[in-house]
C-alpha cells in the first residue's frame, strides 16, 4: 500500500467514544481512573494507556446554547515526525512502510525527548518510562485490517485508507481544506472540518520546536566537523609544523 | 638542583583527578556520539542502548564530581593573568614556528589556561542540563532548551579533546609523564615553565 492514513471528519462525529474504547480493548490497555470533572471528556488527556481520545469542545454558538464539538485526539503519525528526529535510540520509534509512526518499547530508552518535539503534545510514558502513543495499530494494518478506531466508528467520523484517495474524497465533499494535507510532510492523521483549527484544539500551524530543527540541522553535523576538523588540525600541525623536541639543549640556562 | 633532578608538577590528586575526568569525558563522548547519531555498534558495545543510557547517566556523575574536584587543582592557575599572555597569543605559544620566542609561562600556559577554562564552563554547561533531561523531563520547554545547550557544549568540548590529546602527547613529547608520575626534570620545568621554577625556589611556590 502507498501511504495509509486516517480522515478524521469530526462533523460526523456523535462523541459515543466506540473508538476509545476498541483502541483500548486492541491495544490492551486497562482503564484509566477518572474523575467526575463536569465534562464528558474523560479522562482529561492522552495517558499511557490511552491512545486515542474523544476530545469534547464546547463553543458558543448563534443559533444554540452552546454548539457541541466531537474531535479524535492522538498521534498524527507526521511524515517529518519531530519525535523520531529527537530520539536517540535506534528502532525506539520507527517509520512502517504505510507511513505510520510505530514504537518499540524494548529499544525505547525512556529519555522522553520525544515528548518535547512533538507539535503535538502526544508521546506519553508508561510506568517504565516507555513510550506509548497510538501506532495506528501498525500490527493490524501489516494483516491489511484496518486500525481498530476507523472498523469500530458506526458514522464514519474515522476512515482508514490510501492517503491520496482519502484527501480527494474529502474535497470532493466540499472541503477545500484538509486539516494536515501539506503540514510537518503532510500528517497520517488528516482532518476535514469547515471551522477554524482552533476551535477542535488544532494548532493553525502545527510545527516542531525550532530549536529541535536547529539541533538537527546544525548541531549534528557540527558534531562530527568540530571533533574531526581539531583532529585532522593536529595532524597537518604534526606533519607541516612538527612537535616541539624539548631537548635538554645546552643554552637553557 | 641537578638538571636532572625531578621536581613535583602534578600531585597525586592531581593526576588521579585528571584520569577520572578524562576517562568519564572520553566515555560520555563516545556514548554521546551513538546517541547523537543512532549508531548501532556504539549501542552494542554497551549492549543495548536502555543499558548505554544507565552508563552515559552514572558516567555523568563521575564527570561531575571530578570537574568540581577539578577547581581545587587548576582554577587558581588558570585565573592568574599577566602581559606574557598576550605575548603567549602573539606567538601563537610557538606552535606556528619554531622560531617563534615564547615569553616565559607559570606553571600552566596560556593555552592551557584557556583550555581549563573553556572545558570548566561547558563542562558544567552540558552537566547542569543533562541533569535537567535525566531527571525533569516533565517540563518541556525546559527539556528542549537543555537538550540544545547539551550539544552546544558537547560540541566545544569534543572540539578541544583532540588539541588537548595531541599537545600533551605527540606535540610536545615527554608531556604525558606529568599526568602518569607528576615528576619533570628540573631543566623541562627551567625552560616551560621558568616562572613558577622562579617562585618554587624563592620559596613561595605550590
Ligand atoms: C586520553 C587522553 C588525554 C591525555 C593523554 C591527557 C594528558 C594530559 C597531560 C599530560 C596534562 C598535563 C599538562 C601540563 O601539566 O602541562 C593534562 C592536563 C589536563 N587535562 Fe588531560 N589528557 C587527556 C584527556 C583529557 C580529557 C578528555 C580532559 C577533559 C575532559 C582532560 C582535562 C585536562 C585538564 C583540565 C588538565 C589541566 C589543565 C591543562 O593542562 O590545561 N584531559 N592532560
Ligand atoms: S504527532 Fe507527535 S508523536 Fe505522532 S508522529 Fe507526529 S511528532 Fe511523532
Ligand atoms: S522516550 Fe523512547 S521513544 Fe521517546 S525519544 Fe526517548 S528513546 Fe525515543
Amino acid at each position: 500500500m502507498a501511504r495509509a492514513s486516517l480522515l478524521i471528519s469530526p462533523e460526523l462525529c456523535i462523541g459515543c467514544r466506540a473508538c476509545q474504547i476498541a483502541c483500548k480493548s486492541w491495544n490492551q490497555l486497562p482503564g484509566d481512573k477518572t474523575v467526575n470533572r463536569g465534562s464528558f471528556e474523560n479522562p482529561a488527556d492522552l495517558t499511557p494507556d490511552l491512545y486515542n481520545k474523544i476530545r469534547f469542545v464546547e463553543v458558543p454558538s448563534e443559533n444554540n446554547p452552546v454548539r457541541w464539538l466531537f474531535v479524535s485526539q492522538r498521534c498524527m503519525h507526521c511524515d517529518d515526525a519531530g519525535c523520531m528526529k529527537i530520539c536517540p535510540a535506534p528502532g525506539a520509534l520507527y517509520k512502517t512502510k504505510e507511513g505510520a509512526v510505530a514504537f518499540n518499547k524494548d529499544k525505547c530508552i525512556g529519555c522522553k525527548l520525544c515528548s518535547s518535539a512533538c507539535p503535538f503534545n502526544v508521546p506519553r510514558y508508561d510506568k517504565n518510562d516507555k513510550v506509548s502513543k497510538c501506532n495506528l495499530c501498525a500490527d493490524r494494518i501489516a494483516n491489511n485490517m484496518a486500525p481498530a478506531c476507523a472498523k469500530t466508528c458506526p458514522t464514519g467520523a474515522i476512515s482508514f485508507g490510501d492517503r491520496d484517495a482519502l484527501i480527494s474524497k474529502a474535497q470532493k465533499a466540499g472541503y477545500a481544506a484538509v486539516y494536515g494535507q501539506a503540514d510537518l510532510g503532510g500528517l497520517g492523521a488528516i482532518y476535514a472540518f469547515h471551522d477554524a483549527p482552533k476551535l477542535y484544539g488544532l494548532a493553525d500551524k502545527p510545527v516542531i520546536p525550532e530549536m529541535v530543527v536547529f539541533w538537527h540541522k546544525y548541531l549534528k553535523p557540527l558534531s562530527w566537523i568540530g571533533i574531526g576538523g581539531t583532529a585532522a588540525l593536529m595532524l597537518l600541525h604534526y606533519v607541516a609544523i612538527g612537535p616541539k623536541k624539548d631537548q635538554e639543549d645546552k643554552d637553557d640556562e | 638542583m641537578n638538571r636532572s633532578d625531578l621536581i613535583t608538577k602534578e600531585s597525586t590528586f592531581g593526576i588521579i583527578n585528571h584520569w577520572a575526568l578524562a576517562i568519564s569525558c572520553i566515555v560520555l563522548t563516545i556514548s554521546g556520539f551513538g546517541f547523537l547519531f543512532q549508531i548501532q555498534g556504539i549501542g552494542s558495545a554497551f549492549s543495548g542502548f536502555p543499558a548505554m543510557k544507565v552508563v552515559h547517566n552514572w558516567t555523568g556523575v563521575v564527570f561531575t564530581a571530578s570537574l568540581f574536584l577539578s577547581m581545587f587543582n587548576w582554577l587558581k592557575e588558570s585565573l592568574t593573568f599577566d602581559s606574557d599572555d598576550i605575548g603567549w597569543i602573539l606567538t601563537a605559544g610557538g606552535y606556528l614556528s619554531h622560531k617563534a620566542k615564547v615569553p616565559p609561562m607559570h606553571k600552566l600556559n596560556t593555552g592551557q589556561k584557556f583550555f581549563y577554562l573553556t572545558l570548566l564552563v561547558s563542562g558544567f554547561a552540558i552537566a547542569a542540563t543533562g541533569f535537567i533531561i535525566w531527571l525533569m523531563p516533565e517540563n518541556k520547554s525546559m527539556l528542549v532548551l537543555s537538550h540544545f545547550i547539551h550539544n552546544v557544549s558537547f560540541i566545544v568540548i569534543t572540539a578541544f579533546i583532540p588539541v588537548h590529546i595531541y599537545l600533551s602527547t605527540l606535540g610536545n613529547p615527554g608531556t604525558l609523564r606529568i599526568m602518569i608520575t607528576g615528576k619533570i626534570p628540573y631543566w623541562w620545568a627551567k625552560k616551560k615553565h621558568p616562572k613558577w621554577v622562579r617562585e618554587l625556589e624563592e620559596g613561595h611556590g605550590n
